[in-house]
């Protein structure tokens, strides 16, 4: 590269003499060598006399603390009817049963990817160790994961006797179904999709590439209940096959 | 013993009835309507009618009333009942049976048919009325629940939710 | 059956709590995908989002009135008290300062305390797109929903933002503004 990373005060060091002075009246020279920094009443004047603007007047949210924060409460009517109408709207954006769960998927992709960040950041790093197969990250997906979003463990995690790449999580009562009723002609819906994605976007984040769809099994005494079926990508089960 | 519970939108029109326990005769989708559209009349001429029933024991004007209410509601955080229905039909009496008309603050009304009061009971109008009253804020309670979050109901429409039907008849019996 | 008397304490015994951050990250979701989907014309999510938040307010006003029992109220001011010390704690867990009245009594302004429950984790992203703190009102939503509920109560107002602390303003201010009251539409048999 033939420009100058750092722009020095004069166009290069090695033109500099001793009658150099720099614009601004301040920085190094060092063709004069350290009396170049004394503060004189010119130097002086220029700092006192300085125009700013002030960069640091609001406090940032970074200045905020996350990991030990008191967790504030707020009511679930406020996100059932949020997730209302988040339903509402993109049922009329979408072409069909299927485009409407990828819709409520995507939703859910980008609250999963943060919400892993901000979970393994509570957990410190003492305690943290990456989860590293698949059977470990799903403990604490259906465990941890699902406790600090919905206020309680999953019901069940199971592995498919079959399919060697599918495993389920099951919800027996799940928190944002709680209030929608599908309609008869919407019989294969199932809003859970929203959730599915949340998982999606955290696996995905944390290197385990993964499908997830939600599917209603009803049960005596739970018929909202559902079933998270996740398919890892196969080279989630090649890399656990190495280890 | 409660029969029947219906609940008319703000203009009078019929969105819900639910016959919870049998022992009315049952009546054509049309004559419910019916029955509801004139109900909705008659409370209405009814409030025009006699401006101070069921003002007798307070002395208190409306707005005097609503103001009390809502400051103790905010210094308590203490709920109350959310039944507005003040100088409208209250309450049908009849030998066959009972019918109970509630009003909320939108306009929504919550009617119970029930079976008549037993004999020793007769006359007790008013206090069937506040009994009934537990009923109606539970069923307001679940109507904001199981309609109001439910995004395949759009306002003002006939309520078809077999969820709604499972948790009214939970409440009822 | 769960019995909920009258008399319970509204937030203790009536209300389902959950930790907030879900919301948080809900909200976030949706008004981020609305900037996709409007390809960062924020006037235009402001929009949506004023819609989502009016459909919202027709409904969540029923909740509102069959937990507590609220009345109607007399005068604007009454309004103002029941929106913030019960509308905003009951569904948001926080209560809004009221301010500014107009001399008419008709207009007064909302001040939230930061961060809520909408905009924690929230910075706008400036550095990608610097209209967007000019023009983005994060949290109109709320706007929507108070107009919704407003209206099913019969009255006629207008919510905006004026200030945000997300836009670098010194702290986050919503300006509530009655027209008129529906008085046709009052149901009867109410006094």
């Amino acid at each position: 590269m033939s420009e100058d990373i750092i722009l020095p005060s004069a166009t290069s060091l090695s033109k500099l003499t001793i009658h150099d002075t720099s614009k601004t009246g301040f920085g190094y020279n060092p063709a004069i060598g350290p009396i170049s920094n004394s503060i004189t009443s010119e130097t002086s004047s220029i700092l006192i006399n300085k125009r700013t603007i002030t960069l640091s007047s609001a406090p940032s949210i970074y200045e905020r603390n996350i990991t030990n924060k008191k967790p504030v409460e707020i009511n679930l009517s406020s996100l059932s009817f949020l997730f209302c109408e988040i339903v509402n709207w993109t049922h009329g954006q979408s072409r069909g049963i299927h485009d409407l769960e990828m819709k409520l998927n995507k939703l859910g992709y980008s609250i999963g990817q943060r919400y892993l960040e901000l979970i393994k950041l509570r957990d410190g790093i003492k305690l943290n160790k990456r989860d590293l197969k698949i059977i470990d990250i799903l403990h604490f997906i259906h465990g941890s994961f699902w406790k600090s979003i919905f206020g309680k463990h999953a019901n069940e995690l199971e592995k498919s006797q079959d399919v060697p790449n599918e495993y389920m999580i099951i919800e027996n009562m799940p928190l944002l179904a709680k209030f929608i009723n599908i309609p008869k002609d919407y019989a294969d819906l199932n809003c859970g999709a929203f959730v599915a994605g949340i998982i999606e976007g955290a696996l995905d984040s944390a290197g385990f590439y993964v499908n997830v769809t939600a599917h209603s099994v009803p049960m005596d005494g739970f018929p909202l209940r559902t079933v998270f079926l996740m398919k890892f990508d196969q080279s989630c089960l090649i890399r656990e096959s190495i280890h | 013993m409660l029969y029947s519970i219906l609940i008319l939108n703000k203009a009078g029109g019929l969105i819900y009835q639910n016959e919870v326990n049998p022992g009315l005769n049952k009546l054509s989708t049309n004559d419910y309507l019916v029955l509801a559209g004139s109900l909705h009349g008659i409370h209405a001429i009814g409030a025009q009618l006699a401006p101070n029933i069921g003002d007798k024991t307070v002395p208190a004007s409306v707005e005097e009333f609503n103001r009390n209410q809502n400051s103790s509601i905010m210094s308590t955080f203490k709920a109350q009942s959310p039944n507005t229905n003040r100088s409208g039909l209250q309450n049908i009496e009849t030998s066959l049976f009972n019918l109970y008309i509630f009003q909320t603050v939108t306009g929504l009304k919550f009617m119970l048919i029930t079976a008549p009061n037993p004999a020793e009971h007769k006359g007790e109008l008013n206090k069937q009325y506040d009994m009934a009253h537990e009923l109606f804020r539970q069923l307001y309670m679940l109507y904001s629940d199981f309609v109001m979050k439910d995004p395949f109901y759009s306002l003002d429409m006939p309520i078809k939710n077999p969820l709604f039907d499972t948790k009214v008849r939970e409440l009822v019996n | 059956m769960s019995r909920k008397a009258v008399g319970d304490d509204i937030w203790k015994n009536n209300v389902e709590k959950i930790n907030s951050e879900l919301f948080t990250l809900t909200y976030g979701s949706v008004v981020a995908q609305l900037c996709r989907d409007f390809n960062n014309n924020y006037h235009e999510v402001n929009n949506q989002l004023d819609k989502m938040g009016y459909n919202i307010g027709l409904r969540l006003i029923e909740e509102f009135l069959a937990k507590t029992g609220v009345r109607r109220c007399q005068t604007f001011k009454e309004t103002s008290e029941v929106i913030s010390k019960l509308g905003f704690k009951i569904f948001l867990n926080i209560q809004p300062t009221i301010e500014n009245w107009s001399a008419d009594g008709k207009s007064c302004s909302l001040i939230l305390p930061e961060p809520n429950p909408l905009t924690e984790f929230v910075e706008l992203p400036i550095t990608a797109d610097d209209k967007i703190a000019k023009e983005l009102w994060y949290s109109q939503i709320l706007c929507g929903v108070l107009r919704g509920a407003l209206q099913m109560v019969q009255l006629d107002c207008d919510v905006q933002f004026v200030k945000d602390v997300l836009r670098g303003d010194d702290r986050t201010e919503l300006r509530l503004k009655l027209n008129k009251i529906l008085k046709d539409e009052v149901p009867a048999g109410e006094d």
